[in-house]
């Protein structure tokens, strides 16, 4: 027996032994390339359901990596539950749906770059995804190059159904002023008239608390001052320890690990002591409330989703929903999270996408005017495609209308405190398809 | 008798490779022209930082700055003047990104080594904030979307770009940026670089005003990057900040090690190998593709430190 392992005779072709000849290094890439051609020959799992079927192609990019990689792994939980069901279903019109996944790093060059090849290289029949707002944008006039429906899961810019909207780009969940329509009137009626607005210093942050400037002041309320606070800033203690003066409420704007920060600083500061607290519902997102603690106690949100079976989320269709959703979320991060609004909206957006395509009798891209007179004005009808509520997509700029759930966070959970019908938050159109 | 066969060795070699590229758009399917397009424009970005890090001996992190400012200078020409002009585009994005590498150049050539390429870094930030903030101007995180301009001569033709011309537009700027940079890097001027590259004091001791060729040498490199910013908008007619986020400034000095400093080519076949790696591993590996671009990248700086132009050179040479 050899005294090293290297030196046994069964290990001489696995053991560098110090000559690499041009043998061993086309012997070792040949194996390799078999390997990975051997994980490419295994069929898909609907291959065996739908026989000769030919699937749907549907793109979806993602950030599965860099600064939005979380959140984007989150997002695509709610596509692939939503394709799984389909095609356990029988599919749609007979044919499975075949997820082309696509990371694009968070960088919108990549994006743009993804985009293209889901487009040209994959052939996909029509796109469902997007997590930042940037890179969807970017990629918007790629999805109208080529004649590709494209419905958004989770990126809220306004814009990108008001001064950027396009023909083929569809928004199956709501937008900032959406949800000011409908969270103003409680915040002056029940909160109090005058408020302060900290917002997340960037397009998102700026064009909310306009949103929210405007309808507060519709609703009777009067906003007396504003505080931009740059885009991850670890330390927001010298901007909130400006903020002071006579009035009732003080409203955030902030989402991710900003909204840890300014949930634990505007706490420590005695600013959530002193005036109501209330904000959008991204600052305690179910991700965020373990690390928020007993700080966010007694913060007033809206939001479109919240993960609690009270009512009106007592439903079978939302237990279903939110019991696949936990289950699958545990897989990818073990401490396990309840689904957030990027899972339901995923979800929720590709179920809109099956709708259309069933409505409108869509084979493929040739079709895609038929799928875009199909999803405008489209109206989704709760139940499992839809365990959020109803919901209208509105024809003229291609942007639903949804229940918003106006909550307050009490021991650590959701607790949902009134509910605000669809019809409740519309807000006028402002877009011109070109 | 050598120095003229090298020389039209080095002519027969540039054709082959222009001939190539210039085929490249009729033979390749679309999305992989399309490629091949933005690899030259990252191309002309690398060869841009190369006379700062390959001829002067100066790192800089702040070149995503002056792509971006070249990127944020064509934008606007864009989308305040009707119709849209590609040569008022080139001409303003060359103005912001020069404008830009002026200002950078008067404060940071004041300071060598870590503390140049630091204060190179920190300008980038603050532009990319700037930037990033004052939305109602850059469109803020969102940035800015645009029409392409059409390729125009004036009072004689104007035709919009299909892939294949744009491709030739951008080989055309690309190739005049190198035979020009070359020739600089060749001239006495380029020869004062790269001493200053091999021993500042000296060739201070010398006479030569060593802070002035510091700060021509890196004007004109910001410049050549605008020019690489402003092919990058009319080619995705959009601008992002996050193209003058430092993180790109990292990558151009990962595509000037990959290919070989100091070479003007070897930052070009950089870019194109970096790009090509990526795409390729991340079609099969998808979110986890950087760890094989990691681990080659690693082994290239281990077992090829001149980068893969030199490694050629040096095989040639054998």
């Amino acid at each position: 027996m050899a005294e090293r392992w290297q030196d046994e005779e069964w290990a001489k072709d696995l053991w560098y032994s110090g000559k690499a000849t041009r043998r061993k290094f086309l012997g070792l890439g040949a194996a390799a390339a078999g390997a990975l051609g051997a994980t490419l020959l295994v069929p898909p799992p609907w291959r065996e359901a739908f026989g000769q079927a030919k699937p749907y192609k549907i793109g979806t990019l993602q950030p599965l990596s860099g600064a939005g990689a979380a959140g984007g792994k989150t997002a695509l939980v709610g596509t692939q539950m939503a394709v799984d069901r389909i095609n356990k279903a029988g599919g749609i019109n007979g044919r499975p749906i075949e997820l082309v996944i696509a990371d694009y790093e968070s960088k919108p060059d990549v994006g743009r770059r993804k985009a293209e090849k889901l487009a040209v290289e994959d052939k996909i029949d029509a796109h469902q995804g997007g997590f930042l707002s940037n890179v969807c944008l970017a990629c918007m006039p790629v999805f109208e190059e080529h004649k590709i429906v494209n419905m958004i899961g989770v990126c809220l810019d306004t814009t990108i159904t008001t001064s950027k909207c396009s023909r083929y780009t569809f928004r199956s969940f709501d937008y900032a002023p959406a949800q000011a329509v409908a969270f103003a009137p409680y915040l002056v009626g029940k909160m109090g008239k005058k408020w302060h607005i900290a917002f997340a210093d960037y397009a998102w942050g700026q064009s909310t608390r306009d949103a929210y400037a405007e309808q507060i002041k519709k609703a009777g309320g009067e906003v007396v001052g504003t505080t931009g606070i740059p885009l991850g800033t670890a330390d927001m203690t010298p901007f909130l320890s400006k903020i002071s003066g006579a009035f009732d409420g003080f409203f955030g704007i902030f989402f991710g690990k900003d909204g840890v920060t300014i949930g634990n600083q505007a706490f420590d500061l005695g600013l959530t002591k002193k005036y109501r607290w209330a904000g959008d519902g991204a600052i305690a997102e179910a991700t965020n409330l373990p690390a928020l603690g007993n700080k966010i106690e007694g913060f007033v949100g809206i939001n479109r989703y919240v993960p609690v079976l009270d009512p009106p989320l007592n439903t079978p269709h939302h237990k279903k929903f939110f019991d696949d959703a936990v289950a699958r979320l545990k897989q990818i991060d073990p401490s396990g999270p309840l689904p957030d609004r990027y899972v339901q909206a995923n979800f929720e957006a590709m179920n809109a996408l099956k709708v259309g395509i069933q409505k409108s009798g869509f084979q493929g891209r040739a079709d895609t005017p038929k799928l875009i007179a199909a999803l405008e004005g489209l109206e989704m009808k709760e139940g499992d495609d839809f365990p959020q509520g109803d919901k209208t997509l509105r024809k003229d700029d291609h942007q639903a209308f949804l229940r918003e759930f106006i909550f307050e966070i009490k021991d650590g959970k959701h607790r949902i405190v009134e509910v605000v019908p669809k019809e409740k938050t519309v807000f006028p159109p402002a877009c011109k398809f070109a | 008798m050598s120095a003229p066969r090298s020389s039209s060795g080095y002519w027969m070699g540039f054709a082959i490779v222009l001939a190539l590229l210039a085929a490249a758009p009729l033979v390749l399917p679309e999305f992989w022209r399309r490629f091949v397009t933005e690899i030259l424009i990252w191309g002309l970005l690398a060869m841009s930082s190369d006379i700062l890090i390959g001829y002067t001996g100066m790192i800089s992190f702040g070149h995503s700055a002056f792509f971006g400012l070249g990127m944020y200078g064509a934008a606007a020409a864009l989308l305040t003047v009707r119709p849209p002009n590609l040569w008022l585009a080139l001409l303003y994005g060359l103005i912001g990104a020069g404008v830009i590498a002026a200002f950078v150049a008067y404060f940071a050539t004041r300071l060598r080594d870590i503390y140049f390429a630091i204060t190179t870094l920190v300008f980038s930030q603050i532009f990319y904030v700037i930037i990033f903030t004052w939305t109602e101007v850059t469109g803020g995180e969102n940035g800015l979307t645009f029409r392409q301009p059409p390729f125009s001569v004036p009072a004689v033709l104007s035709v919009p770009f299909t892939p294949v011309t744009l491709h030739w537009f951008v080989l055309a700027v690309v190739a005049l940026s190198y035979l020009l940079l070359r020739r600089i890097t060749q001239s006495p001027f380029g020869m004062v670089l790269q001493s200053i590259r091999e021993n500042e004091p000296r060739t201070r001791a010398i006479g030569y005003h060593v802070e002035r060729y510091k700060i021509v040498a890196v004007m004109l490199s910001g410049l050549f990057a605008g020019l690489a910013g402003v092919l990058y908008a009319v080619q995705n007619k959009f601008a992002a900040p996050d193209f003058v986020f430092f993180l790109i400034s990292g990558e151009v000095v990962i595509f000037n090690v990959m290919g070989g400093m100091g070479t003007l080519v070897g930052p070009v076949a950089g870019a194109a190998f970096f790009l090509l790696l990526r795409e390729v591993f991340s079609r099969f590996f998808t979110e986890y593709y950087l760890i094989p671009v990691g681990v080659i990248f690693t082994l290239m700086v281990v077992f090829m430190p001149q980068g893969l132009l030199g490694f050629l050179r040096r095989r040639l040479n054998q």
